[in-house]
């Protein structure tokens, strides 16, 4: 898994895909950062990740779209898949190379943390659970666009659907009642007040792990029907 | 050693490969021949377990694919077609990656990669990106990442297709090498490049296996009849009628006829498997006919195929027609290829021969001059 982890954060940072990843969201995240300050004058670290969810929804497919879609699309799938190595060490390290990239942006984030800190007093505890949740948010929606990417040999079909479906999960909710359940943005805002459940622990996790799961599948039943 | 036994593949109606038995034993280069489309990559992506049978078991090294996957891939080099490879790595990061996914241990890794890097002759390439490399180092670098950690089976799906001659060469004498301490199977839809490689053959076509035998064996059994491509020098028109002398003749067919030197070429075809060359020499010496070139037409792999396929009642007479015209079409340019380096020869003949007149010419008159001027002397 760590040859996997290890190529696949060669290809995110060896071409401006990692770069752009990185890039987009902090240079979105200072506009929404500088617009919250000059139009309501008011400002918490916790509530830039509101901001930060919504970049999420759509940034997310520039680092899983590519991940098997590419892979199929140029054959390389099959010295994948041909190797020694499980499908499920294959899916899991592409999964957490991804997640490390996310790392890596949370921690740039950091600085408007030191920023506010510099101006005013924003709770440390409050900011820890508003990164711990905005990470498992991210893992769970990598998983989804990994599971995308999984489905197709066509990297902007794997996109369109992971924004589509992250859009459907963040509106539907709102028109039918019984969807409160699918909407993960709702469930990170719990995290931003400072709320650490487990039950929404549970529910991330899951979701997560389902996506991934349903990856692994994906790959395995390709092996009868390709 | 590979056994496939009983496998099928099936999509929806579709039989891509139907029922095929066959083994490739330990140490064996096998060719697996076929048309575009017939099952190759099929077959070999179900070897490397890519690929699940609808039926059917593969066992390799006593491994079977489908309880023992991993045991059998680690045993397995395998070159897909059309090479695939990560662009954004260099030579060396690829066959290091290769080594990786091999589960090949840290310690022997470096070596193994240094060692495949070395064999396929890409040691000046191996810190430049894949995606800017040529055809040929692509195909090279592919194979690297099949033989590294040096894996006792190699499939190698295609591995000349789209290169120059040069290229052709350097691969095949590459695959070659692999002789020693390898088993092969080597997929391709050029035959007179299974024929220069393997010992083997497995002929596929439309997913069904048609032949397993030796190269040698197959150009044989091909024809029941011996033909004999003759080159006479007959003024007299008496060739055509040593088919009433030799009864085991069928057939006579002038081929060619020069008019500048007045030799003709003849195809003889005799129906048994008696060589009737001295009876032909004899005779031809009779009737003062000089020969001055005679060879028993050896059956090719290409005339193997046709032979094999014709009979199946899938293929319609169109389609063997096409074979047909395609393998005569390759033999002119064979022959039109064989004339051009003869005439060359000729050329260069000529030239030596004119060079070593001339270069007798200023011996004797060196030799007359130094006579002269030991006659002065005197």
């Amino acid at each position: 898994m760590l040859a996997i982890i290890k190529k696949e954060l060669k290809s995110y940072l060896l071409t401006p895909v990692g770069y752009i990843f990185i890039g987009l969201f902090l240079l979105i995240f200072s506009v929404f950062f500088y617009i919250n300050i000059f139009t309501s004058r008011v400002i918490n670290f916790e509530y830039l990740f509101y901001n930060g969810a919504t970049i999420l929804t759509f940034l997310t497919p520039i680092l899983t779209m590519r991940m098997f879609a590419e892979e199929r699309k140029t054959g390389t799938e099959q010295l994948l898949l041909t190797s020694p190595r499980s499908i499920t060490a294959t899916v899991l390290g592409k999964f957490f190379a991804a997640g490390i990239i996310m790392i890596i942006t949370e921690l740039f984030t950091l600085m408007y943390f030191f920023i506010l800190k510099h101006f005013g007093h924003p709770s440390l505890q409050v900011a820890i659970s508003t990164l711990f949740g905005f990470f498992l948010l991210s893992l769970a929606y990598i998983s989804f666009g990994m599971f995308a990417s999984s489905i197709t040999e066509n990297q902007i079909v794997a996109s369109v659907l992971t924004i589509g479906v992250f859009l459907l999960m963040w509106f539907l909710p709102d028109a039918i009642s019984i969807f409160n359940i699918f909407c993960l943005i709702y469930k990170f805002e719990n995290f931003a007040i400072g709320v650490i459940s487990v039950s929404e622990i549970i529910t991330f996790v899951s979701f997560t792990v389902l996506f991934i799961l349903l990856t692994i599948i994906t790959l395995q039943r390709r092996k009868c029907i390709r | 050693m590979i056994q496939v036994k009983n496998v099928t593949k099936k999509y929806g109606n579709f039989y891509a490969v139907r029922n095929i038995n066959f083994e490739v034993k330990d140490g064996e280069i096998v060719g697996f021949l076929g048309r575009n489309g017939a099952g190759k990559s099929t077959t070999m992506n179900m070897i490397t377990g890519f690929i699940e049978p609808t039926e059917g078991s593969i066992i390799v090294n006593g491994y079977n694919i489908d309880s023992k996957p991993k045991k059998v891939k680690k045993e397995i080099g395998y070159m897909p077609e059309g090479t695939p490879l990560y662009s954004d790595l260099t030579v060396k990061e690829f066959v290091t990656y290769m080594a990786e996914l091999k589960l090949i241990p840290r310690k022997e890794r470096k070596e193994a990669v240094k060692e495949a890097i070395k064999s396929t002759g890409l040691e000046l390439v191996q810190n430049t990106l894949t995606r800017n490399l040529s055809r040929g180092y692509k195909q090279r670098v592919s194979m690297a990442g099949a033989i590294v950690g040096n894996p006792k089976i190699l499939i190698l799906d295609e591995p000349t297709v789209g290169l120059d001659p040069k290229q052709v060469i350097e691969i095949r004498e590459l695959i070659k090498s692999f002789r020693k301490d390898h088993t092969v199977l080597i997929s391709s839809h050029i035959l007179s490049e299974i024929s220069q490689i393997c010992e083997k053959v497995i002929i596929i076509d439309k997913g069904e296996i048609l032949a397993v035998d030796t190269t040698k064996h197959l150009e044989d059994n091909t024809s029941e009849n011996t033909v004999l491509k003759i080159s006479v020098d007959d003024i007299n028109n008496k060739f055509l009628s040593i088919k009433d002398e030799i009864p085991e003749i069928i057939n006579i067919k002038l081929t060619d006829e020069n008019d500048e030197d007045k030799t003709k070429e003849y195809l003889v075809e005799a129906s048994s498997k008696t060589d009737i060359r001295k009876q032909i020499f004899s005779i031809c010496a009779k009737n003062e006919i000089t020969i001055l070139e005679m060879k028993k037409v050896e059956n090719s792999l290409e005339d193997a195929f046709i032979k094999l396929v014709e009979n199946r009642p899938e293929y319609s007479k169109k389609e063997i027609k096409k074979m047909q015209y395609e393998k005569e079409l390759e033999e002119l340019r064979e022959e039109e290829k064989n004339k051009k380096e003869e005439k060359e020869l000729k050329k260069q003949a000529k030239k030596e021969e004119k060079a070593r007149k001339r270069a007798n010419k200023i011996e004797k008159k060196e030799k007359k001059k130094e006579e002269k001027e030991k006659g002065g002397d005197k």
